[in-house]
């Protein structure tokens, strides 16, 4: 007698992919979920929200809050988050140049790369003083809309941004109007001849960011160092950018071991959905020292 | 009939699920890569499993192939876990599973302690219900050359700055039933915590007090803190040997963790 084959189970296992949704949905969300939101935020049946719950909280994705029937996120996340950025050797070499920076500064810095069409946060150190520009690691904003991003964009070759305007309108349906795109063209140019890009911060009167390329040995940016805090006086730059010299030195002696960990994926298939944030709205693009 | 064979498909779903989140976590570490076959023996899975855990994995982009394409690494979907509205975790955060575990174990007194400059802090624990506690006193400060989290402090800073720190405590007026520093004695025993990588010590006393200390490293090969556990010598003492594999257990995975991490120059607190 012929043995009848084994069906070929598929690879891919699709109650997985609920469980990711069902992760994605707790992350994203202001508030700790129970059973009942999810359901209705994703049309799944309870039964299936409540196993994925109980299975996300048992790796350690999850965890109940204070006791509740409603879920946030767990430890592993946020170690998955931290592993990422480790991939990157430009997150251990910066420390030092970053440390002394925040020292002469006092103020926040933080170190930003290019992943795909994004500018991510990889690495900070709180400056000394009191009141302070709290920053997440990990954070991520489309290249053209962050500040860190738009140094990054400035320092690319000149046929980056029209792949960028690509990139929003045909994967994302969200390309910036005529005046948006001439206003960041603007900027562009602005940020190239003065060497650096500076901002006022909307949210806090009084305060700026200041935003330095940091260039591999083709002049290229492969990212950014910011600088937040008071409006910026323009005679400390030159030091800022001698500290930024000092790690291009360290880049230009072993290029290899700065490229990207990412290099091998077109920009156009990293297609990010970026977490909320407390900030509402995008402050506004402005040069107010260079 | 219909019903059963759901329900089991439904169980056997999920543990593939969870086999499929252990894969991920798996990447939660500073081992940037990972074959197949490397992750099947790590995780006690046959191939097969990994295989499909992959899979499904790189199917959402949480692993993507390296340049090689022949090795895992993990995927840039992972930055969308993030929730800005929670709090990162902190070093108490992070250690507070371990703290726990080896409180189960061993039944007694469980502490976290962190250095500020030529002082150790104890900036959390648990203390046991057993008769005969190690009192916790958290915020307290001691020089680094009297207690055992201390000496663990000590043993792994560069000898120079030993040196220097015996300079600045040797004529040092020691507290209550504390004893004066001796650079001979204080030597040997970093040499030997160095060697073994963990400290024990026998305080005397009415009733004599084991206890043992732990270094909890971070990304750069510096000292986050130390966490002990100690009690009573007759009743902690007999068990030692048997517990200690499974302590060291405990706190290498709990070193997996805080090693993607970087201690600040205080060596106290977990940057952002």
């Amino acid at each position: 007698m012929k043995a009848t084959k084994k069906p070929k189970r598929p690879a891919i296992n699709s109650s997985a992919v609920h469980v990711f949704d069902i992760l994605r949905s707790v992350s994203d969300g202001a508030e700790p979920a129970g059973v009942t939101d999810i359901s209705r935020r994703l049309s799944l049946t309870g039964s299936t929200v409540f196993r994925a719950l109980t299975t996300l909280e048992a790796s350690g994705y999850l965890s109940r809050y204070r006791n509740l029937p409603q879920f946030e996120l767990g430890m592993m996340p946020y170690l998955l988050n931290r592993a990422f950025l480790n991939q990157f050797e430009l997150n251990a070499a910066s420390r030092p140049f970053l440390q002394q920076l925040a020292q002469e500064t006092g103020e926040t810095v933080s170190l930003n790369v290019r992943l795909g069409w994004y500018s991510l946060r990889l690495s900070g150190i709180y400056g000394s003083r009191d009141i302070y520009h709290r920053d997440r690691l990990g954070e991520l904003a489309l290249l053209h809309q962050s500040l860190a991003g738009r140094a990054i964009l400035a320092f690319l070759p000149e046929d980056t941004l029209p792949e960028l305007m690509l990139f929003l309108k045909e994967q994302l349906g969200e390309a910036p109007s005529a005046d948006e795109w001439s206003d960041l063209q603007k900027t562009m140019q602005i940020a190239r001849e003065s060497g650096v890009h500076a901002q006022a911060l909307q949210m806090s009167p009084g305060f700026s960011a200041i935003a330095i390329p940091v260039r591999d040995q083709t002049g290229a940016a492969i990212a950014c160092i910011t600088v937040n805090g008071p409006v910026y006086p323009s005679n400390n730059i030159r030091a800022q950018l001698e500290i930024r010299d000092g790690l291009e030195r360290i880049i230009a002696a072993t290029p290899e071991r700065f490229v990207s960990p990412f290099a091998h994926i077109p920009p156009d298939k990293m297609r990010l959905q970026i977490p909320r944030t407390k900030a509402v709205g995008t402050p506004s693009i402005s040069n107010v020292d260079s | 009939m219909a019903q059963k064979n759901s329900s089991i498909e439904n169980r056997e779903q999920n543990k593939a699920t969870a086999r499929i989140l252990t894969v991920l976590s798996s990447f939660a570490s500073n081992i940037r890569e990972f074959g197949i076959s490397e992750l099947s023996q790590h995780l006690g899975m046959t191939k097969n499993m990994v295989y499909r855990a992959i899979k499904t994995l790189e199917e959402q982009d949480y692993v993507i192939r390296d340049p090689g394409g022949q090795r895992y690494q993990l995927g840039f979907r992972v930055l969308e876990l993030q929730n800005t509205f929670s709090p990162e975790p902190t070093f108490r955060t992070l250690c507070a599973p371990a703290m726990q575990q080896l409180h189960e174990l061993t039944g007694e007194t469980v502490s976290l302690t962190v250095r500020a400059q030529d002082y150790t802090v104890f900036i959390d624990g648990i203390e046991t219900r057993q008769p005969g506690v190690w009192r916790l006193q958290i915020g307290a400060l001691r020089p680094l050359h009297v207690n055992t989290t201390g000496h663990v402090m000590l043993a792994f800073l560069e000898d120079a700055e030993i040196e220097a720190y015996i300079r600045r405590h040797l004529d040092d007026v020691p507290a209550k039933d504390d004893k004066p520093l001796d650079a001979e004695l204080l030597w040997q025993d970093l040499h030997k915590i160095r060697q073994d990588g963990y400290a024990t010590s026998v305080r005397p006393g009415a009733l004599p007090m084991l206890s043992l200390a732990l270094p909890i490293w971070d990304a750069e090969n510096f000292l986050h803190g130390a966490m002990s556990v100690g009690g009573p010598n007759e009743r902690f003492g007999p068990r030692f040997d048997l517990l200690l594999p499974q302590i060291l257990t405990i706190i290498n995975v709990l070193c997996q963790r805080t090693r993607l991490y970087s201690a600040n120059a205080a060596g106290s607190e977990i940057t952002l």
